[in-house]
């Protein structure tokens, strides 16, 4: 595969030079070096991705994020001093980070990772706020605002969440490790805010420290066990492999889709060699937490094998929905996964069997993966395994998933028809979560109850 | 009797140039159906029937054969749907099917080179073209934008913008070959429509080499992609209605095609603009099957133009061993040529010709040999891997000049619609052969470059066929000697259009897809430019 870095790359190989050429001019330098130490910063802590809506200008917000309460519409942090942050002075940048507190004294939601941010060092996020008031272009457009449901869109009610639940203290290194270790912990919580996505939450929507990066539901998507244990997490994972993955969104036991390829594509990719090596470092320290169904590392199940003998010189069955997972392989699968799905002999096109793809006991991903496929974000259209959400009906794809798992995978996974029919209808819902709107609207209407009886007995006190 | 079908476009099939014309017009905003007398198949459905096939080098095999919407079949044995009039055979293959018959190409979408528009006023031969290089060059683009095409630059066909993508990476072979010819003869990659980067939403080329019969990934353009895109666009496209006959009013109008569905109930279609997209047989035979008491001999025939000038490429070949193992078979297979007689004066005396190095693995090849002659054993193993190593095949791509007498006309055999079966009047004349003359030298230099042994040349006189059907429904200036005009409009019908390889009036030596694509886009232009110019005038 081509390197897809030449833009980026090229714009750094450009600054670079400018640096050299100007070595007289110190002070410029300087802030320079804090505008590009700035950049890489937003790099990883993958501003772009949530503050560009699709085909919006950089960071002109705009994208809708959907949550369990409705959509987060995130918003405009170029330094546009009428629609933008840009009134915001260092400390007010600071804080937002840090606090969640926007300029005009309102909590942001969490759906903005401040409680990740909030780990970064003051130096960082004066880098940072250089690079976004001098080397962002301002765009005066206000995207729509957000708009929960009651009580959620009492933006106070965030005062007494970050209350409860949120650590504003810089990251403090830890002096019994290295340095290696430090750094990758202090980008793993803090910009790279792996837990945003990877570490379950209770029903405040807080994340479960004690449950650090153990795997959890991203709308319709799993984002798995990254924990150190050997069979749920990455434990197995050589630090080269997870490195792999990190900078092309491709390792021998897994690769990336959905969320995690964008993830990949606009952040991870651009890290430099030692941050990806820390942040490795680091993930496969991180306190295993173990699912006992998971008997064999995620990645180890299955073997090279085919059924073919099946298939040769049968028709068709007439009613496509009695096709079987060999037909449906055979004519789906491998032409690039290959007849017993080992794979190209290079490892390009991966084998589906010793692969994450199909190890896990949560198939979310499988299915996705087989409606809409996976592309890359960094140019357009550009795919790297066609989906089969046209040519496949949601039995088809039901048989050719239990056919992956119960042949190449860990057979205790299972598809679903119903399964395979919400995800491709995109239902909202498919996270087991409570209703949190519904939750919250009790719990308000319980208080309300219980402030009435209260004012309805002090009354009857007085009329004693 | 279906419900009263009606749209803004009729159009009768749904191949790559019916379905592209489908779409531009349905982007447009206008109400479009397609017509297509075939089944709708999908990918995976012909990727299971070839890997399922006993029979992989028949690479109709796959394909459906539907008794409602027959086509020539010619293995096992030929079912005698195009009849053969002679004197050379012309055993045409098309697939008729949604999507239509680039199911199945190498991708092959070349650009004439500026000459051929001109070859009568340069070299006496054939006749000028009505449309200019230059008038088709932005066309040729949109074409190549669409289908995602790539090649080399130094063709001889200029170009005012890049290829979208790069050239899909060069065969081992190909290379070795290139490098060993070089520099007797360029040989450059050929300008196909096959990823070589995610394109469009389709993947870049994984090697397969089974471009012919199926592309199983749509790595490669083909008429199924242009269906979806035209669906995409919000065209309709009805299946199993075969159309066999077009209904005018009494000023020559059409005003409806009439068409049977698989159980021979006949059912009408209205329509503004009817557009025949049907190949270069079946589009004029739907035209010679419209009769009527007004038109006797079919619409657009008024001059007893339709069907006449018949071309294709007939093929010579050379197969032979090099002197090293070379491997056909990865990568795409068809991906490198030798383009240096395209033109040139010569063509007052001989045909021009492409030559075109295969990259098909000769392995099934060999081994039926080997079987046939009898070889088993040790030795069977040993001959097959070096034939498979080694053997190599270059043939000709040779222009045909347009003849009246080489004709599609109705045959009075009936087909399993009790419709009149086409027939094929062909032959191959001294211009051709000729060049397939000089192109024999050119085999043997090749050969000797390549330490060439076991020399096998297609016997003199002896033509293989390449299905690019061309010039039944010419278009031209001169109603006299064509059928429609420079836009592909029907001389006598001013709402009835021609579109695909028929309306290409000399073959020169590109495959016939690119130069139908572009001329149709060019076509559809013109008809949306004259309606948005009506509706104007009608405001004002």
């Amino acid at each position: 595969m081509r390197p897809r870095t030449r833009i980026p790359t090229l714009a750094v190989t450009l600054l670079a030079m400018l640096y050299a050429a100007t070595p007289a001019c110190a002070a410029d330098d300087s802030s320079t070096q804090l505008i590009h130490k700035g950049e890489y910063l937003a790099t990883a802590g993958d501003c772009l991705a949530c503050h560009t809506a699709p085909g919006g200008k950089p960071f002109a917000g705009g994208l809708p994020l959907p949550t369990p309460l409705g959509n987060i519409i995130s918003t405009n942090i170029t330094p546009s001093k009428s629609a933008g942050i840009g009134n915001y002075t260092l400390e007010q940048f600071t804080r937002a980070l840090r606090q969640g507190i926007r300029a005009d004294g309102q909590p942001v939601y969490p759906a903005m990772p401040y409680t990740a941010y909030a780990r970064m060092t003051d130096e960082d996020i004066a880098a940072l706020y250089a690079y976004f008031m001098q080397a962002v272009q301002p765009v005066d457009a206000r995207p729509e605002e957000t708009r929960l449901p009651f009580p959620f869109n009492l933006r106070a009610g965030m005062m007494g969440w970050n209350a409860f639940f949120h650590d504003p203290k810089p990251y403090a290194p830890n002096p019994e490790k290295g340095d290696l270790w430090n750094r990758g912990a202090y980008l793993v919580q803090g910009l790279a805010h792996c837990s945003t996505c990877h570490t379950p939450r209770n029903v405040f929507m807080a994340e479960r420290p004690s449950l650090e990066l153990a795997g959890a539901e991203v709308g319709p998507w799993h984002a798995p066990n990254i924990t150190a244990d050997p069979n749920s997490g990455i434990g197995g994972w050589s630090d080269q492999e997870l490195i792999d993955y990190m900078r092309t969104g491709h390792a021998d036991k897994g690769q990336a889709s959905g969320p995690m390829s964008e993830a990949i594509d606009y952040s991870l990719r651009r890290l430099t060699e030692p941050d990806l090596r820390a942040i490795a470092v680091y993930l496969k320290t991180v306190p295993a937490v173990h699912d006992p169904a998971d008997t064999k590392p995620v990645y180890a199940w299955g073997n090279a094998t085919d059924q073919l003998d099946t298939l040769r010189g049968e028709p068709w069955p007439q009613d496509r929905s009695l096709m079987t997972g060999p037909q449906l392989y055979d004519a789906h699968c491998a032409t690039c996964h290959q007849a017993q799905a080992q794979g190209s002999f290079d490892g390009g096109l991966p084998p589906l069997f010793r692969n994450t793809a199909t190890g896990r006991l949560q198939t979310n991903n499988l299915v996705l993966t087989m409606l809409d496929g996976i592309q890359r974000h960094d140019r357009d259209g550009a795919v790297v395994m066609p989906g089969f959400r046209q040519v496949m009906t949601d039995v088809q794809i039901t048989t050719l998933g239990n056919y992956l798992m119960q042949t190449y995978g860990n057979p205790a996974g299972k598809v679903t028809v119903d399964q395979v029919a919400a995800l491709r209808s995109g239902a909202p819902g498919l996270s087991r979560g409570p209703d949190l709107v519904l939750l919250a609207r009790i719990g308000l209407a319980v208080a309300a109850i219980v402030l009435l009886l209260i004012i309805a007995g002090i009354v009857r006190l007085f009329r004693r | 009797m279906a419900d009263n079908l009606n749209a803004d476009f009729v159009i009768i099939g749904s191949g790559i140039v019916g379905a592209l014309v489908a779409m531009k017009l349905a982007r447009s905003g206008a109400s479009v159906l397609i017509l297509e007398a075939g089944p709708r198949y999908t990918r995976d459905h012909i990727v299971a029937n070839f890997r399922n096939s006993p029979r992989r080098s028949d690479w109709m095999s796959p394909y459906p054969y539907s008794p409602w919407a027959p086509h020539p079949v010619y293995k096992p044995q030929d079912n005698g749907y195009l009849v053969q009039a002679g004197p050379y055979p012309y055993p045409a293959e098309y697939i008729r099917m949604v999507g239509g018959t680039t199911w199945h190409w190498a991708a092959h979408s070349w650009r004439n080179v500026p000459n051929d528009h001109r070859i009568h006023s340069l070299y006496g031969v054939g006749v000028d073209w009505p449309v200019s290089y230059d008038e088709l060059e932005p066309h040729y683009q949109e074409a190549e934008e669409i289908m995602g095409v790539s090649g080399a630059d130094n063709t001889g066909s200029p170009r005012s913008r890049p290829f979208p993508m790069e050239p899909v990476a060069e065969v081992y072979a190909m290379r070795r070959i290139r490098e060993r010819l070089d520099p007797v003869y360029k040989v450059v990659s050929n300008t196909t429509a096959r990823n070589s980067r995610p394109y469009d939403g389709r993947p870049a080329c994984c090697g397969n080499n089974s471009c012919q019969p199926i592309c199983p990934i749509d790595a490669q353009f083909t008429g199924g992609v242009a269906v979806e895109k035209a669906e995409a666009a919000g065209a309709r496209l009805l299946p199993n209605a075969n159309v066999y006959k077009l209904e005018h009013d009494p000023q020559g109008r059409v005003i409806a095609a009439l068409y049977y569905d698989p159980d021979k109930v006949s059912n009408r279609v209205s329509g503004g603009t009817f557009i025949v997209a049907a190949n270069g047989i079946e589009s004029p035979r739907l035209l010679l099957l419209s009769r009527s008491d007004k038109f006797p001999n079919g619409l657009a025939n008024a001059r007893d133009m339709v069907g006449r000038h018949l071309m294709d490429h007939p093929s010579t070949s050379l197969t032979f061993d090099a002197d090293e193992d070379m491997w056909l078979g990865r990568g795409p297979q068809s991906p490198s040529s030798i383009n240096t007689m395209r033109d040139g004066d010569f063509r007052r005396e001989h045909a021009p010709y492409r030559l075109d190095f295969t990259n098909i693995s000769r392995v099934d090849g060999a081994t039926t040999a080997l079987i046939a002659e009898g070889v088993y054993g040790i030795e069977f193993e040993k001959r097959l891997r070096h034939s498979a190593a080694r053997e190599l095949n270059v043939k000709t791509v040779l222009e045909v000049l347009p003849h009246p007498d080489n004709r599609i006309t109705l045959s009075d055999q009936k087909d399993s619609m009790g419709l009149p079966k086409p027939q094929a009047h062909y032959a191959i004349d001294d211009y051709t052969a000729r060049g397939a003359q000089r192109g024999k030298e050119d085999f043997r230099r090749i050969a000797e470059l390549l330490g060439g042994t076991n020399l096998r040349f297609t016997p003199d006189g002896s033509y293989a066929n390449n299905q690019h059907i061309c010039g039944t429904v010419s278009m031209g200036n001169d109603p006299s000697s064509s059928v429609v005009d420079k836009w592909g409009r029907a001389h006598d019908h001013p709402n009835l259009f021609l579109a695909g390889t028929g309306v290409i009036p000399t073959a020169g030596t590109c495959n016939s897809t690119e130069n139908a694509v572009a001329l149709a886009l060019r076509t559809v232009d013109h008809i949306l430019q004259e309606q948005t110019g009506r509706s104007r005038a009608g405001k004002t």
